[in-house]
């Protein structure tokens, strides 16, 4: 089995929990190989615990789950130093940071200072406490949601934080095909309790590594760095895609390329991920008149500046 | 093992092959082969992946500038070498060449630094093919070959690791392990190995076929000669002894026909001696005259047993493989009848020794039919005969010595009538009272003969050869002394007797009226010679020896004359031709089978001439394999030229089909990428969505990912766009 077929085999299993939604699973599965992290955005209810959950099982990982409140605080997260009587010294206790997978569940509803202390985490791989470095688990993703809906009492993500997440999802509403297929499932088990593994860690590993071995052809890479331009001159925009954008892009379109069985990117590649993978980075212009974080809006913009640049023949 | 890890093993042990050559061809002075060692063993455990190893070579890296600093002092130590130290170009060459491997093995860094290693080996490996001919020099070369092609088909394959990528499972859920193509798998394994093996076999092929060159400057005419003594114009008493120490091998005799005499015996007859002194033998008779040559090549020598009614024994055929002696001797069993040879002249002389006009520095190979020389019944019968003149005046002198020897032999045979039982008395006397020794005094004696007979009673061959001709002249009954070699040595494996200095002999031959000359050797068998060692090394040795005259007759020394034969052999067609080619190649190859089996160190001096000519044809064969094995050349230059044409030829097509869907009305936007393309086709002209998405995968597959389209992919592709054109849109 080749790892074209491994991918195909986890898409499919997570598609037995989640009903009607490939392009998200397939999204998610870049966003893992690409050695990047996740930041879903929707309304509740709609799956983005289960996604988070389905990916972590399918792939034997270990998975831990933090529900972020207003008064969660930076160790809850990290981990804690206990005194241990016998040894008679502190002892560092790890938080739930120290797994394979993390689910930041509403991460905007906690306070800037324990946002910030995921930063570190999610863009070194290890985390900093009592002077003291420790390495995360590799491979170390974290899968955040937030709420669009409710704006009160939250504390939206600063620009610095959005941009070390590799691409925002949204999931939507199932079909009602889909929706029903869902009702009709048994409800005393978890579905995601239900999925095998298929992947070990290291192979999770193997595959990041070949993910760098896919070909981006120079003709491809001028396309990128054409849109990434553009965002920056464009007049609608008041903040651009950074050079770490485009690096994103570039790892997403290549990991992309991977899970489509390809060993080369192709256009098609960088013109889908654009927006998914640049939306949160940028700032709509005030001129615009709307708010501006709304993301739906930004996605439009990258589409139609994307649809204007000539790709490369 | 990954693939790319194997390729680095592979190319330092090419590199190491070539250097193994180089040092055991003493192609490198003590200091160098150390340093290059050093730096091969350094470069392996760098590769296996010794950590402190790892590290500590890392810290002894040198800028980019040092090392060219460094390939610039090499250069310049080059030409001191050559112009001062060396004074040549070839040891010079060689050590350079080293410092270069050196330089680049811990340069490896770039594909091309993998192909100057290679070039580097390469040359080592000819370089050491023109310092030595000796056996061993195969298996270092059939190593290189081997590892060769393993490097160039991992060069090979790492060019597009992506295009492999593929990796393996190690959860539960599936239980087998997956193969994969990346990693040396069993298969790919074999397939190395018989592409190796392969390419050694059209190596054979073209050794013997392609026609050759003179190649005469690689010719050296060395070999080591051999210094023998007891095959010239006189012999000293206890002069042979001290030479039956020596093992080297002074020839090789065939018996084409089947198995050894009885005995397991052969003596080859060299030189026969007429005048004793006291002291030494001198040969009187040693007026030669030239053999006259029957066919070219072939020298037919007079019977001079004409006197005696001819009765003839049974005859001896003989192949000769003579190593370098200084003596103009041609050493065969007696009586020699016709000798044929690579010779201008042969000569014999009158006591029926035959020589070459003067010595070979070189081996040669002659063949000898001889014809054995049995005691007719009238010597056995008891009327006295009377000798002719000539055996009379020549064969009955006898030195001033002590009248006891005659008193001796008077006693021994005085019961005796007849002159072949008086001889056979004399030979008893001495095989049973004697005892053979190697610790025989030398020659510096008086009296050596009185002093063997009475004194010490032991004593070499020639002690025991001179008493019985002196013995048997004493008492009227003509006789000489013959020098040559006792065979003993059969060699199963290659049906031949082995030879050896050790071997030196000398005996006896006795005139009998009727029969003529016939030989008796009175030595008794030595214990001392009787080896010790286990039989099974033993055979393992003559296992080696059958190999070493192979490798010396197929490989050393084909000429063009012998690819000649070959050739016409094979284009008369015959199937005899046919089976005397396979016949020949399959007794070449036999004992290398056995050789692998069992072959641990083994060094030895070998002969003659270079191994360019092996060289030069192999390299051609691994070329061609190559070619053939793997579908593209690996030449980079040819893959860029092709891959540029029918890139081209695609995207042509390509534009075409863009240039006709838009002329139906679907066209491509500038911003539109190729896949979003075929999705559009497919909505607006379903029909020729197959089409056109197949010609797209193509197309991207050499524009973006460099992989270039194969010819029958082309063809298809042609044949889509050929259907595209004929199609309606409805």
């Amino acid at each position: 089995m080749n790892s074209t077929d491994i991918i195909r085999a986890i898409q499919e299993n997570i598609a037995r929990v989640i009903k009607g939604k490939p392009q998200v699973i397939e999204m998610s599965l870049v966003a893992l190989l690409a050695r990047g992290h996740l930041l879903l955005e929707d309304v509740p209810g709609v799956g983005k615990t289960t996604l988070a959950h389905s990916l972590a099982k399918s792939l034997d990982c270990s998975f831990k789950r933090i529900q972020f409140t207003s008064d969660l605080l930076p160790s809850d997260i990290v981990g804690v130093s206990i005194f241990n009587r016998q040894k008679q010294a502190f002892e560092f206790m790890p938080g739930p940071i120290f797994a394979n997978i993390v689910l930041a569940d509403e991460i905007n509803r906690t306070t800037p200072k324990t946002q910030s202390s995921l930063l570190e985490a999610m863009s070194e791989a290890q985390i900093s406490f009592d002077n003291k470095t420790y390495p995360l688990n590799q491979p170390f993703m974290v899968i955040a949601t937030q709420n669009p809906a409710e704006y009160h009492g939250t504390f939206p993500l600063p620009e610095s934080q959005l941009d070390r997440f590799l691409m925002r999802l949204r999931i939507g509403y199932p079909s009602p095909e889909e929706e029903k297929k869902v009702l009709d499932r048994p409800q005393s088990l978890h579905p995601a309790e239900e999925l095998r593994p298929l992947l070990a860690t290291h192979d999770v590993l193997l595959l990041q590594d070949q993910v760098d071995r896919v070909l981006m052809d120079e003709s491809i890479t001028d396309y990128l760095l054409a849109i990434v331009q553009r965002t920056r001159q464009s007049d609608l925009l008041s903040l651009g895609v950074s050079t770490r954008g485009a690096l994103a892009l570039s790892r997403a379109a290549k990991a992309l390329s991977l899970v489509r069985g390809r060993t080369y990117c192709l256009p098609d590649d960088i013109k889908e991920l654009a927006p998914i993978v640049l939306s949160h980075r940028i700032m709509v212009a005030r001129t615009q008149g709307l708010h501006q974080r709304n993301f739906e809006q930004a996605e439009r913009i990258i589409q139609d500046l994307v649809d204007s640049i000539p790709v490369p023949v | 093992m990954p693939f790319d890890q194997a390729l680095r093993f592979a190319s330092i042990w090419l590199a190491s092959t070539s250097f193994i050559g180089l040092t055991l061809g003493a192609g490198l002075p003590e200091w160098l082969a150390v340093l290059t060692g050093a730096a091969l063993i350094v470069a392996l455990l760098r590769n296996a992946g010794g950590k402190s190893v790892g590290r500590l070579a890392t810290y002894a890296l040198i800028s980019t500038t040092g090392w060219n600093l460094l390939v610039i002092v090499g250069f310049l130590g080059f030409w001191v070498d050559m112009l001062w130290v060396s004074g040549e170009l070839l040891p010079a060459g060689v050590h350079f060449l080293m410092i270069l491997m050196i330089i680049k093995l811990f340069n490896l860094k770039r594909r091309r630094d993998y192909l100057h290693l290679y070039a580097i080996s390469l040359v080592a490996i000819l370089a050491a093919g023109s310092l030595t001919t000796d056996l061993w020099y195969l298996p270092i070369f059939l190593l290189y070959l081997f590892v060769g092609v393993w490097t160039l088909l991992l060069f090979q394959l790492t060019k597009h690791p992506e295009e492999s990528g593929i990796l393996t499972m190690s959860v539960a859920m599936r239980p087998q392990p997956l193969a994969s193509v990346s990693q040396v798998t069993p298969q790919f394994f074999w397939l190395a190995n018989g592409l190796a093996l392969a390419t050694f076999g059209l190596t054979v092929v073209i050794f013997f076929t392609i026609p050759r060159v003179g190649a005469g400057f690689y010719q050296k005419g060395f070999g080591e000669n051999i210094r023998t003594s007891g095959f010239s114009e006189t012999v000293n008493l206890g002069e042979i002894g001290p030479i039956k120490r020596d093992p080297s091998v002074v020839m090789r005799v065939e018996l084409s026909d089947g198995p050894p005499q009885e005995a397991g015996r052969l003596y080859l007859r060299g030189v026969a001696f007429d005048q004793y002194d006291g002291k030494a033998w001198t040969n009187r008779l040693n007026h030669r005259r030239a053999v006259s040559e029957d066919a070219v090549g072939t020298f037919v020598l007079r019977s001079s047993r004409s006197l005696a009614t001819p009765r003839l024994g049974d005859t001896i055929r003989q192949n000769i493989l003579l190593e370098p002696l200084d003596t103009p001797v041609l050493f065969a069993a007696p009586l020699v009848e016709r000798v044929s040879g690579k010779f201008p002249s042969v000569q014999s002389d009158l006591t029926g020794s035959v020589y070459l006009p003067f010595p070979s520095s070189s081996r040669i190979e002659y063949s000898v039919l001889s014809r054995s020389n049995p005691v007719l019944p009238e010597d056995l019968g008891a009327e006295p005969s009377v000798y002719p003149e000539s055996v009379i005046r020549h064969f009955l002198q006898i030195p001033s010595q002590p009248e006891r020897i005659a008193v001796l032999a008077k006693e021994i045979t005085h019961t005796q009538r007849t002159i072949y039982d008086k001889a056979t008395a004399i030979h008893s006397f001495l095989t049973h009272n004697f005892r053979y020794s190697l610790d025989a005094p030398l020659a510096e004696q008086d009296q050596p003969l009185e002093e063997f007979l009475f004194t010490r009673k032991t004593g070499y061959c020639e002690h025991y050869a001179t008493a019985m001709v002196i013995m048997l002249r004493t008492i009227g009954i003509p006789a000489r002394l013959v020098t040559g070699f006792l065979a003993t040595e059969w060699n199963e494996y290659g049906n031949y007797y082995v030879v050896r200095q050790q071997d030196a002999h000398a005996w006896v031959e006795v005139h009998l009226p009727h029969s003529g000359w016939i030989t008796m050797d009175p030595t008794p068998p030595s214990i001392e010679s009787i080896g010790s060692g286990s039989p099974a090394w033993h055979a393992l040795g003559r296992m080696l020896d059958t190999i070493r005259l192979q490798w010396g007759r197929f490989f050393v020394q084909y000429s063009a004359a012998d690819q000649l034969a070959v050739v016409r052999e094979l284009k008369a067609g015959s199937t005899s031709a046919r089976n005397k080619a396979f016949d020949s190649i399959s007794t070449l190859f036999s004992p290398f089978m056995a050789m692998f089996g069992g072959m641990a160190g083994y060094a030895s001096k070998g002969t003659i001439q270079s191994l360019a000519e092996l060289l030069i044809p192999t390299l051609i064969g691994l070329a061609v394999l190559l070619w053939l094995g793997i579908r593209r050349p690996w030449v980079k230059g040819m893959i860029s030229k092709k891959t540029t044409r029918d890139e081209q030829v695609i995207m042509q097509l390509y534009g075409r089909m863009i240039g006709h869907l838009a002329r139906k009305g679907i066209a491509k936007l500038t911003a539109m990428p190729p896949l979003e393309f075929v999705r559009l086709t497919q909505e607006r002209w379903s029909n020729a969505g197959s089409a056109v998405a197949s010609i797209t995968d193509l197309y991207c597959r050499a524009r973006f990912g460099q992989i270039s389209p194969t010819r029958e992919e082309l063809s298809l592709a042609e044949d889509h766009l050929r259907d595209l054109m004929t199609l309606e849109k409805p």
